[in-house]
């Protein structure tokens, strides 16, 4: 029989990083949320390195002999599955005031919480897991919330920022997408 | 003009006045069926309980065991690979008290054991143990008490159900509607195989918004879609005029199916899926690609792209990416969209990453595209909470008495690309079904489905 996963994930991490560099990476993540809410998605965009991947995968309901293939897999179909050129047409498709799903635009607030960091093999790169959840209301009475984990990579760079992102892994606690469209950012 | 009305068995509803609801030789159709809540009712059971359903790719259940979990409407089903090679479907519900034999979406199973009371089911749905079966069911005949079975065919790929007993077979069904199908799925040696993960979003809207829009509406193109079209233009890639581009809409001869398309200028058809997915995939070579298609397909299907095609009542393909898609419905005001992808078995790995890339960013709940679509459908849908907006008719004239046989080399009931003379074919389709009363599980008596 299948064991459940409960004690694999009960570790806690290696080494826990300083107090200054959680506070600092922290700080960078309601920075980058305060852009999106905001609506100063160019900016956001600013954010994200040219090497970054953007991905967030399906999600199913597996049995106990299948529960690895939960996620949907890189060479399947992905909610998003993004390149620094795919984002920046997105970010085109909304400057242009016709992407009608996000004109006028919706209102956002992203939460971030439960930040977890490890250092990475290269001294300036860092992954950090965190939660978050996504309120979004827009039109008249249309609501979303949205909960899950994203999965990101920093690299630390001289900017403004101090950060750029890499990569970002979004883990929606969904299967079934509650919401008519997802025309906002994670 | 035909004037109908059905009165349903009195117990289970009101009269429900379909006169009038659609007019095709005036033009007009009347919103009341995409809100009204009697006669959704009567839809689950003239309309999907007689037509063939879309259930699965033949690829995604491979190996005998794969199961894949759907809907018919909004009965819950499970498709099996038989040992023998073949497919059963058959309801998600245990014959003892209801509940579902399969709670998971998709996998390989020995069996389907009910978590309420222990009732297993084989891979064929036959019922094959009870708990405690001496004491609690002595002399049961489980042979009889198997899970309801529906009747599945296949056609190129494309697994299909009803539990119509009385349908045509699947290829008739299909009929004339076949020529523009094989577009899709018969555009390369080997056919098609699903790419894998399938998207499922909620959409507050009826299932006839969706069904409808890519059985005939190439119009609203140019306006919901303007913003992914104009962020896309490049020097490279320089936007196309859509009023120079040649097209064209088909409506089946029967059946309510329905497609259209352009004419892709030379050199056009992967350019604008290459700009939509935001670059080229490395080793990808469109030209060997749109050479293969043509070549296979052998006549003016060649030169086809932005397909648009609906199989009545609720499957539709969007070729322009290459997504596949079943419109499931959730009650008048609702559908769950349940979305994969489709590419050329005989495709390179290059291509087939360019495919799912350019699916997955254009049409998906994500997508530049289709993010769009929910926004309009949803909107249409609130106003018809409004008793004055149900009762005001829409305007579906668009192309009428402007059809043409055999035209451009394209044959059957040709219109051109901007046309509703599709659409009016789906609603046609869903008039005659919903005003004949013959055949349904109510005439068959058929609420019961005892045990034979």
């Amino acid at each position: 029989m299948p064991q459940n996963n409960v004690a694999t994930n009960t570790q806690l991490p290696k080494a826990i990083v300083s107090p200054e560099l959680q506070q600092e990476i922290e700080q960078f993540l309601y920075f980058e949320a305060s852009l999106l809410d905001d609506h100063l998605i160019a900016d956001w965009m600013s954010l994200m390195a040219a090497d970054i991947r953007y991905f967030m995968p399906l999600r199913t309901n597996r049995g106990p002999r299948e529960r690895d293939r939960e996620f949907s897999g890189s060479r399947d179909i992905a909610y998003f599955d993004e390149s620094k050129a795919s984002l920046d047409l997105r970010l085109r498709k909304l400057q242009t005031g016709l992407a009608w799903a996000e004109e006028p635009p919706s209102r956002t607030r992203h939460m971030v919480t439960n930040v977890r960091i490890t250092a990475l093999a290269n001294p300036t790169e860092y992954e950090v897991k965190s939660a978050f959840l996504l309120y979004r209301n827009r039109a008249e009475t249309q609501t979303d919330i949205f909960a899950g984990e994203r999965i990101d990579g920093l690299r630390r760079i001289e900017s403004v920022a101090g950060f750029e992102i890499f990569k970002r892994h979004i883990h929606l606690d969904q299967s079934t997408l509650l919401a008519n469209n997802l025309s906002i950012f994670f | 003009m035909m004037t109908v009305i059905i009165r349903r068995n009195e117990k289970r509803s009101p009269n429900v006045d379909l006169s009038d609801v659609f007019d095709e030789q005036a033009g007009t159709i009347s919103p009341v069926i995409y809100s009204d809540p009697d006669i959704y009712q009567m839809e689950l059971e003239r309309i999907f309980s007689r037509s063939w359903l879309f259930i699965a790719h033949e690829t995604h259940i491979p190996k005998a065991g794969d199961y894949f979990s759907t809907y018919m409407a909004e009965d819950p089903v499970i498709a099996v690979r038989q040992k023998d090679g073949g497919v059963r479907v058959f309801l998600n519900q245990c014959r003892h008290r209801g509940m579902k034999i399969c709670r998971t979406d998709s996998g390989n199973a020995k069996a389907f054991t009910c978590t309420y009371h222990g009732w297993a089911y084989d891979i064929g749905g036959n019922l094959v143990q009870v708990p405690l079966e001496e004491q609690s069911f002595p002399g049961l005949d489980k042979s009889k008490w198997g899970a309801r079975q529906a009747r599945v065919e296949s056609y190129k790929g494309l697994i299909f159900a009803t539990w119509n007993e009385e349908a045509p077979a699947l290829a008739e069904y299909l009929g004339d509607f076949r020529y523009y199908l094989d577009t899709v799925l018969d555009a390369s040696e080997g056919g098609t195989e699903a790419i894998g993960g399938i998207v499922k979003w909620i959409i507050p809207c009826n299932w006839k918004f969706a069904a409808e829009q890519f059985c005939s509406d190439m119009y609203h193109g140019t306006m919901s879609h303007t913003s992914p079209i104009t962020a896309a233009i490049t020097e490279e890639f320089p936007a196309l005029d859509p009023t120079a581009l040649s097209g064209f809409q088909f409506r089946a001869s029967n059946g309510g199916h329905g497609t259209g398309f352009f004419e892709a200028p030379a050199g056009t058809s992967w350019g604008f899926r290459i700009v939509q997915a935001a670059g080229l995939v490395e080793g990808f070579d469109p030209e060997a690609a749109h050479s293969r298609q043509a070549a296979h397909l052998g006549d003016k299907r060649g030169t086809i792209f932005s397909q648009h095609l609906s199989i009545f009542p609720n499957f539709s393909v969007f070729n322009g990416a290459s997504t596949a898609r079943v419109w499931h419905p959730r009650g008048p005001n609702e559908i769950e969209v349940w979305a994969f992808g489709l590419v050329d078995k005989a495709a390179s790995d290059a291509e087939k990453e360019q495919v799912r890339l350019m699916t997955l960013r254009t049409f998906s709940a994500a997508g530049t595209w289709e993010q769009d679509d929910g926004e309009n459908w949803v909107e249409v849908q609130r106003v018809l909470r409004g008793h004055e907006a149900r009762q005001t008719k829409f305007n579906i004239q668009m192309g009428a008495g402007a059809t043409r046989n055999e035209g451009a080399d394209f044959p059957g009931t040709i219109s051109n690309a901007y046309a509703e003379e599709a659409a009016r074919g789906l609603y046609a389709q869903w008039f005659k079904l919903m005003s004949d009363e013959e055949g349904t599980s109510s005439k068959r008596g058929a609420y019961v489905h005892a045990a034979e």
